[in-house]
């Protein structure tokens, strides 16, 4: 989504997992500030957003307006997540981080990515998303997760909601599957991205679209953000 | 778990996201940083234990009749209810001996003398209101109960069913009250000289005292508010905490007197049936919506939030809230909803 030209931020409120810092390869050091921290009021969310466009695009003049991309993460410390799981956190708050968010960096575009499952986060995400993309593999198990996650959305009103399934295994037809999982939860599925050696061999250890540009696996991605973009899909 | 149960369960988690996600939430937190650079007025001290208050604190509470909750500052930051006691007390005697038995003893005519006047209406020899401190001995008086402590306790349970959750007396702030309260016990053996109380209402000022110790936050008093515009019944419990019979004259005696001496003037401006403590608390109810409630001690010179003054004037104002006015309450129910990212941004 950067890379088509906007000012994007990704927020990981997965606090009681946080993982996707990993994806953009921060120094060790660079993280003073996190959701956490926000969370109890010690800082602002813009002190917790951090500046990742080069490391995620490349070559990007600093002063340039778009593309933009910034990270907020959760804390990767042992005592940050078990304190805000003992003590809990105005739910509240976490909107108001939202909305500074796009206010205050001028967002074109904030991606939650939130815990697998139903918790606060997920449900306030939801209920403040323009659109919810649901993740989900082709597994009886993550299926019976998605349809209460499913469910809860369409309680909260979201305006869009589509789904991605996720790792399917090369002998399994995209279509069918496609229309398979559509009926089930009655909802759309814009993009079946393949179980991809590649992916696993890379490890979190770099942003995969950058590596392998061409690889079946980003051009499903690229679908998604046509999606979003409310562009048409090939 | 019953259906019915589970469903209350996943509607009030949904209910608490949708209030988190919603516009006003937004409209509350501005207007609270806006409003809370405004350090006019003063901390009551007329008891010792009020001046310890913190004239930072500031906090702003919505709770609606469908039990969505909106909040913003101090709201769990407990004070000593006060003068909003009053109202609600009023109603426990409504229920104790029925509107024609509470007018004998309470008038219901709002009066220009401070609320802790030394004086009664000449002809009845009934104290003005139950608003104004003489009004609230007489009503207080009339809460039924074999003895003091059965009495208190009549009391305590009925604030907890408004409150939807067990509620305590301050002891330091009762003692402060109860070693302070000269002019109150002039006015109760007054009321007594005339036969407006009963013997017992020395008793009476105790439990006077301690009604005005309750300890409350801001968003007790917005449920309270809010179980006062759903007809009695508490919103986040489902607990009945009045006969829905009496809320109309709790409610106009709020209207009409429950600000104090700037009661005519908030009635015509801000037309929201109120009641105001010295301590720093303001609760307001709108019928059939929700209710409102505001904390921030610091007091004009009539003894009403200033800050509070602030909130309700420009929420009333904004949002078409006075109870006269015949255009629509909707501005505010548009934004419970949650509204998504690009509807606000536009």
């Amino acid at each position: 989504m950067a890379k088509q030209g906007y000012r994007v931020g990704v927020i990981d409120t997965d606090i009681q997992s946080p993982g996707i810092h990993v994806l953009f390869r921060l120094p060790e050091g660079t993280i003073s500030k996190t959701l956490n921290d926000y969370l109890w009021g010690k800082c602002s969310i813009k002190d917790a957003a951090y500046n990742v466009t080069e490391r995620a695009i490349g070559d990007i003049h600093e002063d340039s307006d778009r593309p933009q991309l910034f990270l907020i993460p959760s804390s990767l410390k042992t005592g940050e997540i078990a304190r805000i799981l003992r003590e809990g956190y105005d739910v509240g708050r976490l909107n108001d981080g939202f909305q500074d968010l796009l206010k205050q960096l001028n967002l074109d575009y904030l991606f939650i990515d939130t815990h697998p499952g139903v918790n606060e986060e997920t449900l306030l995400s939801i209920a403040v998303s323009d659109t919810l993309v649901l993740l989900v593999r082709p597994d009886q198990q993550d299926f019976q997760g998605t349809a209460v996650t499913v469910e809860l959305a369409r309680k909260l009103g979201v305006p869009d909601m589509f789904m991605v399934v996720n790792k399917v295994p090369a002998d399994v037809d995209p279509t069918a599957l496609r229309t398979h999982v559509s009926s089930l939860f009655g909802v759309d599925v814009a993009a079946v991205l393949p179980l991809s050696i590649e992916m696993a061999k890379t490890a979190s250890g770099d942003i995969f679209c950058n590596r392998y540009p061409q690889h079946p696996l980003t051009l499903q991605l690229k679908q998604v953000v046509a999606r979003l973009l409310g562009q048409p899909q090939a | 778990m019953t259906s019915s149960s589970e469903d209350r369960e996943v509607g009030l988690l949904l209910g608490r996201m949708k209030s988190a996600a919603a516009p006003l939430r937004e409209v509350l937190r501005e207007m609270h940083s806006r409003i809370r650079a405004n350090e006019d007025g003063q901390v009551a001290t007329y008891i010792p234990e009020l001046a310890k208050s913190n004239p930072n604190s500031f906090a702003i509470s919505i709770v609606t009749t469908s039990g969505q909750v909106f909040e913003v500052g101090d709201c769990g930051e407990l004070f000593s209810i006060q003068s909003i006691s009053k109202p609600f007390v009023y109603g426990l005697a409504l229920e104790d001996h029925g509107v024609e038995a509470v007018l004998g003893k309470v008038g219901v005519e709002p009066t220009g003398e401070a609320f802790n006047s030394i004086v009664l209406d000449e002809s009845s020899n009934r104290p003005f209101n139950p608003m104004v401190n003489a009004g609230a001995i007489a009503t207080v008086d009339l809460v039924k109960g074999k003895d003091l402590p059965d009495r208190i306790g009549r009391l305590l349970k009925m604030f907890s069913r408004y409150c939807g959750r067990e509620v305590y007396i301050d002891n330091s702030i009762f003692m402060s009250e109860r070693i302070t309260g000269h002019r109150n016990r002039a006015i109760g053996y007054l009321m007594r000289n005339f036969d407006m109380v009963t013997p017992q209402f020395e008793e009476s000022l105790e439990l006077y005292f301690q009604q005005c110790s309750v300890l409350v936050t801001t968003h007790d008093l917005a449920v309270m508010g809010a179980t006062l515009a759903n007809g009695g019944k508490n919103p986040m419990t489902g607990e009945v905490a009045i006969e829905q019979t009496c809320i109309k004259y709790l409610l106009s005696i709020m209207l009409s007197c429950g600000m104090y001496d700037y009661a005519g003037e908030w009635a015509y401006r801000v037309g929201i049936p109120s009641k105001s403590g010295v301590s720093g608390g303001i609760v307001g109810v709108v019928p059939g919506e929700f209710g409102i409630a505001v904390y921030s001690p610091p007091l004009d010179s009539k003894g009403n939030s200033v800050r509070g003054i602030q909130v309700f004037r420009e929420l009333s104002e904004r949002f078409g809230l006075h109870a006269l006015d015949p255009g629509s309450k909707s501005a505010m129910r548009e934004l419970f909803g949650p509204t998504h990212a690009s509807a606000r941004k536009s």
